[in-house]
């Protein structure tokens, strides 16, 4: 069920950062945009969580860029380890995160349900299709126009 | 042919690097996907063919008693994974694949620790698998190198 919904422990790599997180979605997307992949080394596996349903720990561990004209990205000051993508405003769904799915302390039983930014993925790699939702940019910019105003 | 020149999202950290390289890996272990949050596609090439410009700006953690990662320290990015000392593999750098310019002419070819996969996701193509067992087998476990 997509509706499907559990709380989660989280943090990041050395344990700086620590995270519980209510109503986490059981489904995560892909995302391949250029600022996604040099951010993550890859691609953006992210569940979105709205920001209020998030308890941090060690928030002065909790370095932050303004990576778009609408969005931060923010990761662990000693370790690297990526936390979240969170809009911030410029026509962007203010109040949720992405937590990428390596942060949760257990994401085993999580199913991706899209994959986005498809025609800007490298042709270095693919993942076996499902019955996941597949966008391209111009598909998401018709859901996020923002994306066109950059 | 793939690019020879890579770098983070905000521009701080760049490198080149002497050739174009052709294939990646994945790492599936449970560090790899911790770190990078969820999927570690790496590069792995000479360290004396990287040239770095910016190198002040990376963050570098000592991510266990044979390894560290590094990471540009404006923007985030995950920039390489490198072990530590003399033992298997200390010639060499994993670069986070995510961070060459252009992918182009790179092909996705071994997944490594795939005992740790986790099922939500796979890679499609005929891809060498290995698991931790026959990683240590084929490159020495990172014990022997103390």
């Amino acid at each position: 069920m997509t509706d499907d919904v559990r709380d989660r422990t989280g943090g990041c790599y050395c344990g700086a950062v620590r995270f519980t997180a209510r109503d986490v979605p059981l489904t995560f997307g892909i995302c391949h945009c250029e600022t996604c992949r040099r951010w993550t080394g890859s691609a953006l596996l992210g569940v979105t969580v709205p920001a209020d349903n998030i308890t941090w720990e060690g928030e002065d561990h909790i370095a932050r860029h303004q990576s778009s004209s609408f969005a931060e990205r923010a990761w662990c000051s000693t370790c690297g380890s990526n936390l979240f993508f969170r809009f911030t405003g410029g026509g962007a769904p203010v109040g949720g995160v992405e937590l990428p799915v390596g942060v949760l302390d257990d994401a085993s039983d999580m199913v991706v349900h899209n994959e986005i930014f498809i025609d800007h993925k490298p042709d270095a790699y693919a993942f076996v299709p499902n019955d996941r939702q597949v966008l391209t940019r111009a598909q998401c910019a018709e859901k996020f126009p923002l994306l066109d105003r950059g | 042919m793939g690019s020879t020149a890579g770098g983070c999202l905000c521009g701080a950290v760049r490198y080149t690097l002497a050739r174009a390289p052709a294939e990646m890996d994945v790492c599936h272990c449970g560090m790899c996907r911790k770190h990078t949050g969820g999927l570690a596609l790496g590069l792995m090439v000479p360290r004396d063919e990287v040239t770095w410009e910016g190198f002040e700006h990376v963050g570098l953690f000592r991510s266990s008693d044979w390894a560290e990662r590094g990471f540009c320290r404006t923007c985030g990015s995950g920039l390489f994974y490198r072990t530590l000392g003399d033992g298997p593999g200390s010639d060499m750098i994993s670069l986070g694949a995510g961070s060459l310019d252009d992918l182009d002419g790179v092909r996705l070819t071994t997944e490594i620790f795939v005992d740790f996969q986790p099922d939500g996701y796979a890679f499609a193509g005929d891809l060498k698998r290995m698991t931790q067992a026959e990683v240590e087998a084929a490159f020495g476990s990172e014990e022997d190198s103390a």
